[in-house]
């Protein structure tokens, strides 16, 4: 694992490079936020910005959402005739951020030719809520990180406590399959072996095994602490919907309420529009205020996908998406036959 | 949608309840074919509304999300055969759809019997009453549907 402070310092001299050489308009990367245990997305135009670039256990963003922003097409000809031309942007992506970008660029959201990738290997960032949650009462006032990776945090009367990462490491990061970057212009980092790559499957045929009548008991029960915020919405890099469906009035397909049937429509619409395009970045999960397991049905939408279709999204850019196409001999035995 | 949710209320409780069936049947071969069991003077239950779209490719599974949630007891789909769309491949591109939309929501736990997808042709008037009449027999055995209904 390389240190933090060495892929810092080399996020940095990238960044000055491509900044300074006029190879990228835009350089997005991570900062210090004012609290610990977080970070900002930082976004640089001049290559003296680049000392603000931070990289630590928190940098848990998937910087990929804000990329089809960058890339908006314009609504009219008249607006196109007034856009100035796409900018080139470099960013800076761990493993599960550069299989969202690569399915961006897929769906033609972003230009290939406009992105200057800083792959970085990531391994496993922290969760700010394991973190908080091991301080217990504590308050951190301070953050940094030790040789083997693991938080130092400062709290209130001055002591430090040194959480250990593999403690306070984010759900996503622990089912992660493919932490180092498959595709990069540049990339920071020794590669990273995943953790644990039979994780999410586990937990898919854990949930599986119960009843019919207790996996929607489970579920009702998760989603009931739902406040229809669509933080989970607004955090995936993949929901980029001029007018999302879950937003159109006329008609209205999914009602607004926190009535459970509309949250329970609300989280099966979102996890099937995740098919075959989920990245598994886990950034709905960590969006969530309430803490609910936002993936739960994305997961299983996700590997569905890879068992029926053999397609894992953000592998290839040349790659078709399999909901956008189809085989003459895909699997029909769930059709009803007299 | 009052109304709508009221009455799906009225018919819970009542004794002799009778499952609710919404179908989606595509313009060129399924709304024929329910057409033509009917010409041809076939029998099926009454219990099935059909609501007609260009292609089976047209359904998106919120609507039969939303017809769940209003009341609906079962959502039937049904489309042209493999090959035999009007618009060459419609049909194909909505199989892929289905066979996760179905695998989803039995994984959230809602009865797979709930949702159900076939093909019918513009020539299967038998098949189309033979599909209804089984669905209308599945969806009997589970009783009415309590699990996505908005009450309010």
């Amino acid at each position: 694992m390389t240190p933090s402070h060495e892929i810092e310092a080399r996020l940095r001299e990238a960044a000055e490079e491509l900044l300074r050489d006029k190879k990228v308009d835009l350089f997005l990367g991570y900062e210090k936020a004012s609290l610990p245990f977080r970070t900002s997305p930082a976004f640089l135009t001049m290559p003296e910005e680049a000392r603000r670039l931070a990289w630590n256990p928190f940098c848990t963003a998937n910087l990929a959402v804000y990329l089809p922003r960058l890339f908006k097409a314009p609504a009219d000809a008249r607006e196109a005739k007034a856009a100035s031309p796409p900018p080139a942007v470099g960013v800076v992506l761990k493993g599960c951020d550069i299989r969202s970008a690569v399915a961006l660029i897929q769906e033609r959201q972003v230009p290939r030719e406009k992105l200057v990738i800083v792959g970085v290997a990531c391994p496993g960032m922290a969760d700010r809520r394991k973190a908080e949650k091991a301080l217990g009462e504590r308050e951190a006032l301070g953050a940094g990180e030790d040789a083997e990776g693991n938080v130092r945090a400062v709290v209130e009367d001055g002591t430090e406590v040194i959480l250990l990462r593999e403690e306070i490491v984010a759900g996503a990061c622990l089912e992660c399959r493919s932490p180092t970057p498959s595709i990069h212009d540049v990339l920071i980092g020794t590669p990273v072996e995943a953790r644990d790559p039979g994780a999410a499957r586990r937990q898919t045929d854990e949930f599986e095994s119960k009843t019919l009548g207790a996996r929607w008991a489970h579920l009702q029960e998760t989603l009931s602490k739902c406040i229809r915020c669509n933080a989970c919405r607004q955090a995936c890099p993949m929901c980029y919907c001029k007018e999302c469906l879950l937003d159109q009035t006329l008609p209205r397909w999914v009602g607004t309420s926190t009535d459970i049937s509309d949250v329970t429509i609300y989280h099966l619409v979102r996890a099937f529009h995740t098919a075959g395009r989920c990245t598994e970045c886990g950034a709905c999960a960590r969006a969530c205020p309430m803490g609910i397991d936002t993936r739960l049905l994305v997961r299983k939408v996700s590997q569905e996908v890879e068992d029926l279709y053999g397609y894992r999204p953000g592998e290839a850019i040349d790659a078709k998406p399999p909901l956008s196409a189809f085989a003459m001999d895909d699997s029909q035995d769930f059709l009803t036959e007299p | 949608m009052m109304s709508q949710t009221q009455n799906t209320q009225a018919t819970v409780s009542d004794k002799d309840w009778e499952p609710k069936i919404v179908a989606f049947l595509c313009n060129w071969c399924s709304y024929a074919g329910a057409d033509l069991a009917g010409v041809s003077r076939i029998q099926y239950p009454h219990n099935v509304r059909v609501i007609r779209v260009p292609c089976s490719g047209r359904v998106n599974p919120a609507f039969l999300l939303r017809a769940l949630q209003n009341g609906a007891d079962g959502v039937l789909v049904s489309g042209c055969h493999p090959g035999d769309c009007h618009y060459i491949s419609g049909n194909l591109v909505a199989r892929r759809k289905f066979a996760l939309l179905k695998e989803l929501l039995q994984y959230a736990g809602i009865e797979p019997q709930r949702v159900q997808f076939t093909w019918v042709s513009a020539s299967e008037g038998g098949r189309f009453a033979a599909v209804v009449e089984k669905v209308v027999e599945d969806v009997r055995k589970l009783g009415p549907n309590d699990k996505l209904v908005k009450v309010l």
